[in-house]
């Protein structure tokens, strides 16, 4: 989706980018791209309510990177914006194609009753030959771990080996972008690393693939290669995660002060 | 509007909340007790409530009544421990002989194994049932043909039994249109010199008969073979090779303008969807026992609400699944055309051995059942 608005100069408050990591990149090497984007909704009296208010960010081509902020702050809804679920009220959003999106809940995802013909379900606009489709269908469960599950009922399956199968599946249309709306959340603290590492290995052995993931754990920024921190339908932070997460911490750390004093 | 009330209840009389509340005990001796009529004004705000004096014991017999045999609590108890897969479902290992035959087979001998029955000699019905027996026990795990036999064999043996002795044991209500022959004063119909006797076995008012014994058969051999030919083939196929199967059977409908990529996608997407609604109905019953309600507490309309809420919670949970899907399947590519949206059945190719074995086997076993009625009398 390509969608061509007034584009309005417009910044995160913070933009703590190293050279390397931005200037360095010229603006065709950004996967992602958003420039003043608003999305907004009518409620049930006719008022309009701002979801999304001026979002602005870059994300660069082959890296892995996280969207954070706590409930409620507008991420998943950015993420469908930029999947072209959701139209924006304004602004300029430009995404690398062709790209996938993976739901929070896998049972959303997952449409078919066999995993292998769920893996193979978003090939069937392709008009591909059978072996072809198994090759791809293989290659895709081998990169997240579950290639011995070809044959398996998809309700059989724990949440973390769902989750591994709707990225299979998103995997399986070689998109050059991977749009990943918190995998995690239904997931115990093994599943949660499985997944991760499915997503990294995966970038890792094709060239060229960005993710972004959403998420609200803080300990999942160690395996991300940048991060965007939201709050209340802003971008309020963009840039390396280390940064991120000390500038959390600090918040955290003046709000635990605040309560005790 | 008249009340009449047991003079060893309380009452309390409230004028904010309409329901009346009753205990479910009765009165020690109902007859010798007098009936007061009380007189009162309408009841559209009032609250009665009774209870029973500590001096009247209920009765023997009311104690050896069973008491929850159904209640709410156990329903909702036993739906949210229930197990979340659904019968029947596929097992993809340990890979056996029945796993490599051709989908297209497999559905023509569960046709052949529903007709068959209905048109074969007894013994034949016995020996399919035999079959299917030995079949089930080579094919399937141990844990899973020991529940299945044993379900499948008791329901099919208590229809034996009632049809069997039901068929000819019920007397006739009218009377038979030929008189009996010694009432016209013929002699009695000889005995068969071959021993042949109608009546196989009696005991009582109950008699097995030749007719009883051949409805019973057929009765219980359909059974049987229904539900353990569809286990067979539903644990040793994936559904979508049954949906692929189907398919190729479907196609010369589709010259006569049958949409059957729009069959096919609706059919896997519903056995897909049969799991979730399987989950959600588990888990929102398990969400309601959760919160511990004290259902002796509550009115029966205030259990009946309960249930609405537990119904309507499901099915707004159902919609939305529904919905999420739906934007699933468009953000994966489809663009609502089933017949240009190619769905990929599977990988697993079918063996020539076993789809020649299971040929020859279904040819033999209708030409057997065909020459049944000949040979066997």
């Amino acid at each position: 989706m390509n969608i061509r608005a007034p584009i309005y100069a417009s910044t995160p408050r913070y933009s703590n980018l190293t050279t390397r990591n931005y200037n360095a990149i010229g603006a065709d090497n950004y996967a992602i791209e958003s420039r003043s984007v608003s999305y907004s909704i009518k409620n049930e009296r006719g008022k309009v309510v701002p979801i999304i208010k001026d979002c602005s960010l870059n994300i660069p081509s082959g890296q892995f990177w996280m969207l954070l902020g706590p409930n409620g702050c507008g991420k998943s809804t950015l993420l469908k914006i930029l999947a072209g679920l959701l139209s924006p009220t304004d602004g300029f959003v430009y995404v690398r194609k062709p790209r996938s999106y993976v739901f929070q809940n896998p049972d959303h995802q997952v449409v078919m009753p066999t995993v292998e013909a769920d893996v193979a379900f978003g090939l069937g606009r392709f008009n591909l030959t059978n072996d072809e489709t198994k090759l791809r269908v293989a290659k895709a469960l081998t990169a997240v771990g579950m290639y011995d599950y070809l044959q398996r009922p998809v309700q059989t399956l724990s949440g973390g080996q769902k989750q591994r199968v709707a990225i299979a599946g998103a995997l399986v249309e070689q998109c050059k972008v991977l749009l990943l709306d918190e995998l995690t959340t239904f997931l115990d603290e093994t599943d949660q690393l499985g997944v991760i590492k499915a997503v990294k290995n995966t970038l890792s052995s094709s060239e060229d693939v960005t993710a972004l993931w959403v998420t609200h754990r803080l300990e999942e920024l160690e395996y991300a290669d940048g991060a965007v921190y939201m709050e209340d339908g802003k971008v309020v932070m963009h840039g390396e995660p280390s940064v991120i997460m000390d500038s959390i911490e600090a918040r955290k750390a003046s709000y635990t002060d605040n309560i005790n004093s | 509007m008249n009340i009449q009330i047991h003079p060893t209840a309380n009452f309390t009389l409230s004028s904010r909340n309409p329901r009346i509340f009753f205990l479910p005990q009765f009165p020690p001796n109902p007859q010798k007790i007098p009936k007061h009529t009380y007189t009162t004004k309408p009841l559209f705000k009032t609250l009665i409530k009774c209870s029973q004096t500590s001096d009247s014991d209920p009765p023997k017999w009311d104690k050896l009544l069973p008491k929850n045999i159904i209640s709410a609590d156990k329903i909702l108890r036993s739906i949210a421990g229930a197990t979340s897969s659904p019968i029947c479902q596929f097992i993809s290992s340990p890979t056996t002989f029945l796993h490599s035959v051709d989908p297209r087979i497999k559905l023509a001998w569960l046709l052949v194994l529903v007709v068959i029955p209905a048109r074969t000699h007894i013994y034949m019905r016995f020996g399919l049932i035999t079959f299917l027996a030995t079949l089930s026990v080579w094919i399937l795990p141990r844990q899973v043909w020991v529940d299945q036999l044993g379900r499948t064999a008791l329901l099919s043996g208590i229809l034996f039994l009632m049809v069997g002795l039901g068929a000819d044991s019920v007397p006739m209500v009218v009377q038979s249109r030929t008189p009996p022959p010694s009432m016209m004063g013929l002699p009695n119909i000889p005995p068969s010199f071959d021993g042949y006797s109608y009546l196989l076995f009696k005991l009582g008012p109950l008699q097995l008969t030749r007719k009883g014994l051949s409805l019973a058969s057929t009765t219980a051999c359909l059974t049987f073979s229904i539900f353990q030919s569809a286990s067979l083939c539903l644990t040793t196929t994936t559904p979508e090779q049954l949906a692929f199967a189907l398919q190729w059977f479907m196609k010369p409908l589709a010259y006569v303008g049958v949409p059957v990529a729009e069959v096919i996608l609706t059919l896997l997407l519903s056995l897909r969807f049969i799991n979730l609604v399987f989950d959600e109905v588990r888990i929102v019953a398990l969400g309601i026992v959760s919160r511990r309600i004290n259902w002796k507490h509550l009115a029966t309309m205030e259990t009946v609400d309960v249930f609405f809420t537990y119904i309507r919670r499901i099915f707004k949970n159902i919609f939305n699944h529904a919905e999420q899907i739906t934007q699933a399947m468009t953000v994966r590519g489809f663009r609502g055309d089933s017949s240009s949206h190619k769905i990929y059945f599977s990988s697993s190719s079918s063996a020539p051995i076993p789809n020649m074995v299971s040929l020859v086997t279904l040819v033999g076993l209708i030409g057997a059942a065909a020459l049944s009625e000949y040979i066997l009398i």
